[in-house]
């Protein structure tokens, strides 16, 4: 029991001081020059690596599926769309070659 | 000038309900690892508002049942927080200048599903500041919190996300959000950048996933900054 609740307690004070110190970061950071242009390019960069980490940790099947959703996306330009084409596509690749 | 606080948190609020849904069924996927993990429904709901970080809870949780010990269950789950610190410092311009309760709402409900969603449509030429990112985290949330009680709840009838697809849902969202924000052949290098070290970390270095994002974006950030605007 107090297992759980360490875990509860040290992951809600551990997140929340990360989350503050990026807010404090960002603040610091000067508004021009190279590091504000590298911090302008930083969301980008990170959406960019949360998508390669995930398709990455996947197989052949959801390499497919990424295509399949990149493909919606650049034509659609659509979040729902995409999510539900990216879902669709790797539900079928599964059933079809599991 | 009249205050339209309210109504941008209602627009954060209703576009991020497609995320949702996505954010739902994890929801009640973590709420039965958990379960299986020693947590009861009240553990898990206080840790769902308190944490509110879906992926860090998920692989503490499974740390945990896997019998690895509360120390090592609460780095794991902080190691894939760190990007975090990434995800806040990149919208600065968010919390700049508001008094500190907001900077102290703001930080903890922003996840990379409201992040992601506010650039998204600031690329797209519509307004997005402080109170969309709030109203979608707040929206976020509850979802989290009640979905995640509710697989406590419900253990026993709850489909493993990944038999519907539905693992795939995030990952689709952020190849959505790339797309839209794209904005022309600038942002190819640092981009590029960004998948080879992702994919240098995990399949040359072995690193952990947590440490490949945060390197990949940093990595990509730091060539932007390097070459300068294209």
């Amino acid at each position: 029991m107090h297992e759980t609740w360490f875990v509860i307690l040290a992951l809600a004070a551990g997140t929340f001081a990360i989350r503050l110190s990026g807010v404090l970061l960002g603040q610091r950071i000067p508004k021009d020059g190279a590091w504000a242009r590298a911090l302008r390019a930083l969301p980008g960069s990170l959406i960019v690596s949360l998508a390669a980490v995930s398709l990455l940790s996947g197989g052949p099947r959801e390499w497919v599926a990424g295509l399949v959703a990149a493909i919606v996306a650049i034509v659609t330009r659509n979040l729902p769309v995409t999510m539900v084409s990216g879902i669709a596509a790797i539900a079928l690749l599964r059933h079809l070659a599991p | 000038m009249p205050d339209d606080s309210p109504r941008e948190a209602w627009t954060g609020a209703r576009q991020i309900s497609p995320l949702a849904i996505g954010v739902a069924v994890y929801g009640l996927a973590y709420g039965l690892l958990a379960e299986q993990a020693g947590f009861d429904a009240l553990q898990v709901g206080i840790m769902g508002a308190a944490v509110f970080a879906g992926g860090a809870q998920i692989v503490a949780a499974q740390q945990l049942a896997a019998g690895t010990g509360a120390v090592a269950a609460a780095v794991a789950g902080l190691a894939l927080n760190l990007r975090l610190l990434l995800v806040t410092a990149s919208i600065r311009d968010v919390y700049a200048g508001q008094p500190w309760w907001r900077i102290v709402l703001g930080a903890h409900v922003t996840t990379d599903e409201n992040w992601a969603l506010m650039l998204a449509r600031r690329a797209g030429n519509q307004t997005a500041g402080y109170w969309f990112l709030v109203g979608g985290g707040l929206c976020l949330l509850l979802v989290w919190c009640l979905a995640t009680v509710a697989g406590v709840l419900f253990a026993q009838v709850i489909p493993e996300p990944k038999a519907l697809g539905m693992d795939f849902a995030f990952t689709a969202a952020f190849i959505a959000i790339a797309r839209s924000l794209w904005k022309g052949r600038g942002d190819l290098l640092p981009w590029l950048t960004a998948v080879l070290v992702v994919a240098a970390s995990i399949g040359l270095a072995g690193l952990d996933p947590s440490w490949a994002l945060i390197l990949g974006g940093v990595a990509g950030a730091g060539m932007a900054g390097v070459i300068g605007d294209a």
